[in-house]
């Protein structure tokens, strides 16, 4: 029998994977992040037979598989389905201040949208149910992403 | 676009419009880090390359020598029992003529990747390296080769202490 080496000490080996992701927006992307560009307009895609109106806009129904072309205009206010706070980031590192991110079901859409919480900073100040209101940023500041929108204010 | 097939629907982007910046895209690069322990058998295993060795684990049981060596034995179900050095020559297993390198770029020389069967080790059992000194045309599977080792000093612990493997020329 063979004796292991002596003060041999345990070992780890470390490295990074290198790797960035690149993404576009899509047909039905593309309709919502012009829209929100260039009109500050939130753009959803509507499937009459599944009675269903898709924010942000979809180049087809998840649901049937149909094409959807019938462009819909969604209202800036709606109804806070559900919420939490962030205390780390998306690495993991501590936030000096807690993020407040919304899921927001806005009125003539079916579908929610995810976005920052805005001027609350702990669960006693909000409450689910609560009407909501979308900021978008001003125009000189839009590029056709979806941080165009600033976030959801509590009405 | 010859390589596009026919029944695809969809809308393609083409780098102009991109560049332009008449597509909406986002770009995000995660920090992906990672901090792989070696374990018992692995961590051996490694030492022993700073030798110039190979070092095998035996099941008392199925009376199999395996290698790279682990600390249990995945058909008996319990743990292995010795430590077992097998020799630095083997035969190729299987190999591949690879034409791009680990980060995808085209070669012109292939890299000739290959698993090696560990002289003194059971059937079948072996490691992934790299053979070299060798037409790439010429290479065949059950051709005998031996490990070139690095100068000791250039040893640090790693699979890598081999630089390559090359046929063994009678």
């Amino acid at each position: 029998m063979i004796e292991p080496p002596k003060n041999r000490e345990p070992r780890a080996w470390s490295g990074e994977i290198p790797l960035t992701s690149f993404y576009t927006a899509g047909a039905g992307g593309q309709i919502f992040l012009h829209a929100l560009k260039t009109q500050g307009k939130l753009i959803g895609t509507r499937c009459s037979p599944c009675e269903q109106v898709y924010l942000p806009a979809r180049s087809f129904c998840e649901r049937c598989f149909a094409e959807l072309v019938e462009q819909v205009e969604v209202k800036r206010t709606g109804k806070l389905v559900s919420y939490t706070f962030c205390q780390v980031d998306h690495n993991g590192a501590r936030l000096r201040r807690p993020v407040g991110l919304a899921l927001v079901q806005l009125e003539g859409a079916t579908t929610l949208l995810l976005h920052r919480l805005l001027g609350v900073s702990e669960p006693a100040e909000v409450k689910i149910g609560s009407r909501v209101e979308t900021v978008i940023k001003p125009k000189t500041k839009r590029i056709g992403s979806v941080l165009d929108i600033e976030g959801f204010r509590i009405l | 676009m010859k390589a596009m097939p026919d029944v695809v629907r969809g809308t393609p982007v083409n780098t102009k419009e991109v560049a332009r910046g008449k597509v909406f895209t986002t770009s995000y690069t995660p920090k992906l880090r990672y901090r792989w322990d070696e374990g018992e058998a692995i961590g051996r295993y490694l030492e022993e390359f700073r030798e110039g060795r190979l070092i095998a684990r035996s099941c008392g049981q199925c009376a199999r020598v395996m290698i790279p060596p682990r600390m249990f034995c995945e058909r008996c179900f319990r743990p292995t029992d010795q430590w077992v050095y097998v020799k630095d020559t083997g035969k190729i297993l299987t190999f591949s003529l690879c034409y791009v390198s680990w980060d995808v770029k085209r070669l012109k020389q292939p890299e000739i990747p290959a698993v090696i069967e560990i002289d003194g080790a059971s059937p079948g059992m072996g490691i992934l390296h790299v053979v070299k000194k060798i037409a790439p045309g010429k290479v065949r599977v059950g051709m005998a080769v031996r490990a070139v080792w690095k100068p000791k000093s250039k040893r640090i612990g790693s699979v890598t202490d081999i630089a390559y493997w090359e046929p063994i020329r009678k």
